[in-house]
């Protein structure tokens, strides 16, 4: 356990003193900001609605979703397999679970920065009068993060499978791709097997459904919990086969 | 402290490490010697932990690498080949780093970073990143780094690659200084450098050990391989002075390098440093001397010796290979007399391919088929260190020179020699 908070640290402070973290936290900020100020002209004025918007109904945030946490993970494996120093973190006194996990949560705590950006605005609009509905945005934050696990794990995972970062990127990107249009693409077959399928994997459905109305379903919860633990999973084997080889 | 049996790994079809064993005692400083490729490294990665043995066990402190272990990554202080350090995070950040991954109190931490860091000698390095380190100073960190959790066992994987040599000088000093508190197992392909260090070494090629023992034991293995070299004026009779040399004590074979302007270059393989012996006929004979030094093995020799299959024992020629006259513990240099005919079959064949006259035959001047007919000459040994010299150096002593010739009864008929082409 300290060994995994310490990684985390680690992984935390290594994102914020390259500029990396820094350029991605202010492209994000600076379109979400500016999207929210858009959303709330294009929408008459509806807080809430724009609230909504910026975390989860728009396209917008499926677009950062797909890119950035690649871009956090794609380095926190491939290049420490490449320097040497995954040799030095899978011979020190911690479990190579607790490597992948303190990774994973690095990159989430980033994650989770980057979303609460809504609670500035939030803010904003509340001291220009209108006060916002704050458990729905509390909610729609929560959801956002839980589903950037999902990302994370993927990044994660295809980080520890390849030594270059921008491999390692680029198969998050195609995975993240593919999991966020799958259902687009199932809505062309007739078949309703497929559909079925396609929907109990649908990761907008299952983060628009239940967290960006207000309700923190637990099913829901479970579905982007194990979804997550299913890629660290996959990394942290991955990771142990890199002994192996 | 380390307990390696029947170590194997596999890489596919290729055998990196086969069936290694061998013990290491608490408190040893061990060299891991061996040519790129040998299995140093997945030697030691196997280790510290890092790979898994394909089959056989290892111990470190008494627990198992593979099952426990999380205790033996408590217990030892692992140096990659590349130094894992991070090039965004400065020095005293990395060693606060290593600090929480091995849980050490928050109270010592900072007192046993200063300690690691002034180990090393990086106390005024400490707020520097490590991307800006020289090469050296970050092996150095990287040393500070695995001291600081103070690991029962140190493995450094080639410490010294890649510095120059006042930093391989520091950083055998470092490694010398630990040899108090850790068990140290250090891998290179220097040979000077583990004699330096260790007190033992291991010596691993195509995955085995090749040899065991003290450096001094291994170059004991190794005989032969030592050489005294001259490089004089001899005179016209290169061929004689060579049988000359051959006859002292010690030595088992001559090799005639041939000629050098008007000096000879001649090459004594040898056990012991025989400069003095060979200094004493050198000036006997009136041969001014260029140069007269003792090489001795190199890594290079070793392998080719081990590779070539003499692998532990090198037979050495036996008795009859030296002239008799020298078992006789008050006899002095006996110079020349013995025919290089029965000689060189005494001789192991691996040791001496290029034993080659390179006089042309029709300059080498007759020699007296028997030793009697010579005339005899006095002869002092200057040698005072001669070894086994029982009698007084103050006394001339007589033997026969059957190589003087008759007409030239000069004290150095061979020095006065032209050089001829």
């Amino acid at each position: 356990m300290r060994g995994f908070l310490a990684i985390t640290r680690r992984e935390l402070a290594g994102l914020f003193v390259g500029p990396l973290a820094w350029a991605l936290l202010f492209i994000a900020v600076l379109l979400q900001g500016w999207l929210f100020v858009l959303y709330l002209k294009s929408l008459g004025g509806d807080v809430d609605l724009a609230l909504r918007w910026t975390l989860g109904e728009s396209w917008v945030y499926w677009a950062l979703l797909i890119l950035v946490p690649p871009l956090l993970t794609m380095r926190m494996i491939s290049e420490e397999s490449r320097t040497g120093i995954l040799e030095f973190l899978l011979t020190a006194p911690v479990t190579d679970a607790a490597v992948v996990t303190g990774k994973f949560v690095a990159a989430l705590v980033f994650l989770a920065l980057l979303w609460s950006g809504a609670f500035v605005y939030g803010l904003v609009v509340a001291s220009l009068g209108v006060p916002p509905d704050w458990g729905t945005l509390f909610g729609g934050w929560i959801g956002a993060v839980l589903c950037s696990g999902l990302f994370v794990g993927v990044g994660l995972f295809a980080s520890s499978i390849t030594s270059t970062p921008i491999v390692a990127a680029f198969g998050a990107i195609v995975l993240n791709l593919v999991f966020v249009t799958a259902p687009l693409l199932a809505g062309l077959s007739d078949q309703p097997w497929v559909r079925r399928a396609v929907a109990s994997v649908d990761v907008i459905d299952h983060h628009k459904g239940a967290f960006l109305t207000g309700v923190l379903d637990t099913s829901y919860v479970v579905f982007f919990v194990s979804w997550s633990g299913f890629f660290v999973f996959l990394a942290i084997r991955a990771v142990e086969a890199r002994r192996w080889r | 402290m380390i307990s390696v049996a029947h170590l194997t790994r596999t890489f596919g079809s290729l055998r990196a490490l086969d069936d290694i064993s061998f013990e290491v005692a608490k408190g040893e400083v061990v060299g891991f010697l061996g040519p790129n490729g040998a299995g140093k490294t997945t030697a030691m990665r196997i280790l510290s932990g890092y790979l898994p043995a394909s089959s056989g066990t290892v111990k470190i402190a008494g627990f198992d690498v593979l099952r426990e272990s999380l205790e033996v990554r408590r217990r030892i202080g692992y140096l990659p080949e590349t130094v894992p350090l991070y090039r965004e995070h400065r020095v005293v950040e990395m060693l606060e780093f290593q600090a929480r991954l091995h849980a050490i109190p928050r109270k010592e931490r900072a007192s046993r970073i200063d300690k690691a860091l002034e180990q090393v000698g990086l106390t005024d390095r400490r707020r520097d990143l490590v991307g800006n380190l020289s090469r050296g100073l970050r092996q150095r960190a990287g040393l500070a780094v695995a001291l600081l959790p103070r690991p029962e066992v140190l493995i450094l994987d080639e410490p010294t690659s890649g510095l120059d040599p006042m930093q391989r000088l520091e950083v055998r000093g470092l490694i010398r200084a630990l040899r108090d508190e850790h068990t140290v197992l250090f891998s290179s392909h220097i040979l000077p450098e583990i004699e330096a260090v260790c007190p033992r070494v291991v010596i691993v090629h195509k995955g085995r050990i090749a040899a065991d023992g003290t450096p001094a034991e291994l170059v004991a293995k190794l005989a032969g391989a030592s050489h005294v070299r001259l490089e004089a004026v001899v005179g016209a009779d290169p061929a004689a002075a060579q049988r000359i040399l051959r006859s002292i004590r010690g030595v088992r074979d001559v090799v005639d390098h041939g000629r050098l302007g008007i000096h000879h270059q001649f090459e004594l393989a040898c056990d012991e440093d025989l400069r003095e012996d060979v200094g004493a006929i050198a000036a006997s004979r009136g041969w001014a001397l260029r140069e007269l030094s003792w090489r001795r093995p190199t890594l290079e020799q070793i392998f080719a010796r081990i590779a070539t299959g003499a692998s532990d024992e090198v037979e050495r020629p036996a008795g009859p290979a030296r002239a008799p006259a020298i078992s006789a513990p008050d006899a002095p240099i006996v110079l020349g007399g013995l025919s290089a005919v029965p000689r060189a079959s005494t001789v192991h064949p691996t040791l001496q391919p290029t034993v080659q006259p390179t006089v042309h035959p029709t300059l080498q001047p007759s020699m007296p088929s028997t030793a009697g007919t010579a005339p005899q000459r006095t002869v002092y040994n200057l040698n005072p260190f001669d070894r086994g010299a029982t009698r007084s150096l103050s006394v001339p002593k007589v033997v026969e020179d059957p190589n003087a010739p008759p007409a030239s009864a000069g004290p150095d008929p061979d020095a006065s020699g032209a050089p001829r082409s």
